[in-house]
């Protein structure tokens, strides 16, 4: 069976008055029916980049695309605009990371919901209003009928995001990217937004992609899982197996980097040192060489290729974790 | 400051080379080895550009061009310059003071301000002149000199309220800022804490308005004397038009060389003003 | 909400009264400065009886202060004033006013009229293609255009149009109501004047704005709702942009009146600003009085007017006083 969306060779590239700007590398992704995978990098990693131009969504003049994407069985790099732009609401949809810049400042609630409604399927004005409670219903927000005139800037961050989710999901899509949906939000109510998206998919048979830059966020909530730095996927496998038996140096860092609610008070936040390399000059080793705690000569000499660790675990890297090669310096 | 100049781009900086060379004219205009700028030279009316003895041509009266160009920079320059600089400093004051001071003291301010802008700049600037250029006896006219002390000081109070509403309005984005709140409560003194903080901040503003003032002036002086109020037998840029308003098809190019020399320059004040307003709109994305 | 709507209209007239009281009253003072006194240019009487009539008339024999006064209580019923010929009768400001000011009015509704018609299309045009190296060659023209003073454009337009080519009347007014053809023939020139410098700020006002909406996530997000370009303009990017034009268009009534004074001497066309400057060489400081209050009032009631539409276009402003 194809899967519901297929990456493949994916390159993005942005002509910049600096230079030529490489953004996203020689990805493959395949996103399975039914599943929700998540996209973990920090910024400048280039999985905002990728979701993005995975929609289409990537608009500019200097923009560079190249390799092939397919959603289902729709070639969508060979589509024209409009026929792209067809597959937007029904076939995909994204909620983006700042609701309050997402949503449009000066229409209301109600306005925006129906719009797609309205527009992508075919609703009258009575049947959208309604269909408008009943979303607002399904992403738990309270009291929805009298929520429709309300203002974005009249809400709160947690309903905002809510609200965005039901527009996304307004003609019931077969695939949802999430940017960042949680970033915004604190803690208490990044877990349910999570949660409720959990729910939906569950009920819409929705798959998901989940682009974070949050390794906690993925751990509970996708089934798989790859990990992006400097544009290119250096990890890749379910969740369950990355978490277990975690091949990358980088994907350690970061697991690392996160605060644990029971760690000393005063101890010092674990930071992964240095800065990502420019992206307009791409070293010729391992781009994470430079900060790795476990380099070797080898790596800042050779790029090392994706490879399988037999069980669909994909890693890049060298000396990954666990080999006894490896010596932490 | 030179450094800002080659980082900016070509339009920028040929704006900024064509005021300087604006400068000079108005600097050392008159001890150019040129015609009288009010010489009628009775051989050569009218005659067009590159002619034998006059570089710009002449216009219908004789007057050569050129040197009425380079002449009338000065009072054209010093008309805005004064205008511009004097009323910026008062204007700015009581702006700056005023969103300082809040209360009472900004209202009256602000309302005064309100007041003076609710009238059109040009008929505000040719009421002013109007009654204060007018002579007790209607038969001798004003004093060149009068008329241009008279147009500077006009064009003075209409500038006042415009480069005073920026700086209040730039000011006001400053001083609820937390480091003026510090400076406050550390026993600072209000003269000093302007001075330091809230000046060189609003500073930039006034500056990139100021640009674009001294073009609305240049234009101002031209249009006076195209009603009959300016410095009509002084040289300036503005009479060099309104000499021509009538003979524009004897000589017309004398009506093209004041205009596009107006243009370019209000052009040239327009694009530093708005390379200004650009750095400055940089520098307060980055805080 | 509403109560907040009330509060900023009362507001809104208090100032307007403020604005019409403050200018006027300055001027009024201000004519105390003139070397000349009022008495000698406006009091021609054969005999003292008549003379002190006429002071009496023209509140010249009390204080100023409530010879002002006097004044703006018969300007509020309407009661311009005269403009005296002294020696030769009198005409009566309001006659002048209702016949002048209609015209320039409609100079003015002409041009913003053409302005914006042009430049919508051309700044959303020039937002879409911006970079582009037709956009650059347009935009830097606009630029160039928006610095060269009206009166230039007029001077040449008349002088090309009217009188090298002779295709247009260089002078001259034909009113609406005697002949279409006419009026509209002497109105082309003094319009285009006007309209051309209006246009292109217009155009790189709106400009600038249709590209900053453009970057907003939220016309990505429309954009990833499948809608249509054309539904995403009208809907979601015209709206926050047009906010600054509307504004700018009329605080740019201020500019274009004082275009129309140098504009109808050029032209030769009876209006306001004509008018005023009749009033100012002819020394009818009374009339003068009259002309700015009614100017003053005029762009009070516009500023009134964009806050109400800016309130409605954009929610956010409602009940927000402009700082």
């Amino acid at each position: 069976m194809t899967s519901l969306l297929s990456i493949r060779d994916l390159t993005v590239r942005f002509e910049t008055p600096r230079g030529l700007l490489v953004a996203v590398r020689d990805v493959n992704l395949e996103i399975p029916h039914g599943t929700s995978m998540g996209i973990v990098g920090e910024s400048g990693s280039g999985k905002t980049v990728m979701s993005r131009a995975a929609m289409g969504l990537l608009s500019g003049s200097n923009v560079r695309r190249e390799g092939a994407i397919f959603f289902g069985e729709k070639e969508l790099t060979a589509m024209s605009r409009e026929e792209v732009r067809n597959e937007f609401g029904t076939g995909m949809a994204m909620i983006f990371q700042d609701p309050m810049t997402a949503l449009n400042p000066v229409r209301r609630i109600g306005s925006q919901l129906a719009e797609s409604l309205r527009v992508r399927l075919g609703l009258d004005k009575k049947a959208a209003r309604l269909r408008s409670i009943e979303l607002l219903s399904s992403v738990k927000i309270p009291d929805p009928e009298s929520q429709l005139e309300k203002f974005p800037f009249q809400l709160s961050g947690g309903m905002r995001q809510r609200v965005m989710i039901a527009i996304a999901i307004s003609c019931n899509p077969k695939l949802l990217f999430a940017d960042e949906p949680t970033t915004a939000l604190d803690v208490t109510v990044q877990s349910q937004i999570l949660q409720l998206l959990s729910e939906l998919r569950r009920d819409l048979d929705m798959s998901m992609v989940l682009v974070t830059h949050d390794l906690g966020v993925v751990a509970g909530n996708t089934d798989y899982v790859a990990v992006m730095y400097a544009g290119e996927i250096v990890e890749q496998a379910t969740t369950v197996d990355l978490f277990a038996n975690m091949k990358m140096p980088y994907t350690e860092a970061l697991l690392n980097s996160i605060p644990k609610i029971n760690s000393q008070s005063g101890a010092r936040l674990r930071v992964i040192e240095g800065r990502l390399p420019d992206p307009t000059q791409r070293p010729s080793g391992c781009g994470f060489a430079a900060r790795c705690s476990y380099v070797q000569a080898k790596c800042t000499a050779e790029h090392p290729p994706l490879v399988d660790a037999g069980n669909g675990h994909l890693y890049r890297c060298w000396f990954p974790l666990g080999n006894t090669i490896a010596r932490k310096q | 400051m030179f450094k800002r100049f080659q980082q900016a781009d070509w339009f920028t900086r040929v704006s900024v080379i064509w005021l300087f060379i604006v400068g000079l004219c108005a600097v050392f205009g008159r001890a150019l080895p040129l015609w009288n700028p009010l010489e009628s030279d009775f051989e050569s009316l009218g005659v067009g550009l590159g002619s034998p003895n006059h570089f710009l041509g002449t216009d219908s009266n004789g007057y050569d061009l050129l040197s009425n160009v380079v002449v009338g920079a000065q009072t054209s320059a010093l008309i805005s310059l004064v205008s511009v600089g004097v009323g910026g400093l008062i204007g700015a004051t009581f702006g700056v003071v005023a969103a300082y001071r809040r209360g009472r003291f900004d209202y009256v301010v602000n309302t005064v301000f309100n007041i003076f802008l609710s009238v059109p700049n040009l008929v505000l600037g040719l009421t002013l002149v109007a009654v204060l250029a007018t002579s007790s006896d209607p038969s001798v006219p004003v004093s060149v000199n009068r008329r241009t002390f008279v147009i500077i000081v006009s064009l003075t109070v209409v500038i006042i309220p415009i480069l005073g509403r920026i700086a209040r309005g730039a000011t006001l984005v400053w001083v609820n800022r937390d480091f003026v709140v510090a400076a406050r409560s550390m026993g600072m003194r209000d003269k000093d804490i302007i001075m330091k903080h809230i000046v060189p901040n609003v500073l930039p503003a006034i500056y990139a308005v100021g640009f674009l003032a001294f073009g609305v002036v240049i234009v101002a002086e031209g249009a006076l004397s195209l009603l009959g109020v300016g410095v009509i037998d002084g040289v300036s840029w503005g009479s060099m038009i309104a000499r021509v308003a009538g003979d524009y098809e004897f000589a017309p190019h004398s009506l093209y060389v004041p205009a596009v020399v107006l243009a370019i320059t209000v052009i040239s004040c327009n694009q530093v003003g708005e390379y200004l307003r650009s750095r400055l709109d940089l520098r307060e994305g980055k805080i | 909400m509403f109560t907040f709507r009330l509060q900023s209209f009362v507001r809104r007239a208090a100032q307007l009264v403020v604005v019409l009281v403050g200018s006027t009253f300055l001027l009024a003072m201000l004519l105390l400065l003139l070397p000349v006194g009022m008495e000698e240019l406006f009091v021609v009487a054969v005999d003292e009886a008549g003379r002190l009539e006429q002071l009496k008339r023209l509140r010249l024999d009390r204080n100023p202060v409530f010879g002002y006064l006097g004044w703006l209580w018969d300007f509020v019923r309407g009661d311009f004033g005269p403009i005296i010929y002294p020696g030769a009768g009198e005409d009566a400001v309001s006659d002048r006013v209702a016949r002048a000011l209609p015209i320039s009015l409609l100079i003015v509704l002409y041009v913003q009229v053409v302005a914006l018609l042009v430049a919508v299309p051309l700044g959303i045009a020039t937002a879409y293609r911006a970079g582009s190296k037709g956009e650059k060659v347009v935009s830097y023209s606009l630029f160039a255009a928006s610095a060269i003073p009206n009166f230039v454009f007029a001077l040449l337009l008349a002088a090309f149009f009217g009188v090298t080519l002779g295709w247009l009347p260089p002078l001259g007014y034909v009113p609406l109501s005697e002949d279409v053809v006419g009026h509209l023939r002497t109105m082309v020139l003094p319009v285009l004047a006007l309209a051309i410098p209006t246009v292109a700020t217009y155009t790189r006002l709106l400009r600038t704005d249709v590209i900053a909406a453009l970057r907003e996530d939220y016309v990505t997000m429309a954009v990833s709702k499948g809608l249509s370009n054309k539904r995403i303009l009208l809907t979601h990017v015209l709206r926050p942009s047009s906010v600054t034009l509307f504004t700018s268009a009329a605080l740019n009534m201020g500019g274009l009146i004082g275009g129309t004074l140098v504009i109808e001497q050029i032209f030769s066309i009876p209006g306001m600003g004509s008018e005023i400057a009749l009033a100012i060489f002819g020394r009818q400081y009374f009339a003068l009085q009259s002309y700015v209050a009614l100017i003053a009032v005029g762009y009070v009631l516009f500023n009134v007017l964009v806050d109400v539409l800016v309130g409605v276009v954009d929610p956010r402003a409602r009940g927000r006083r402009n700082v």
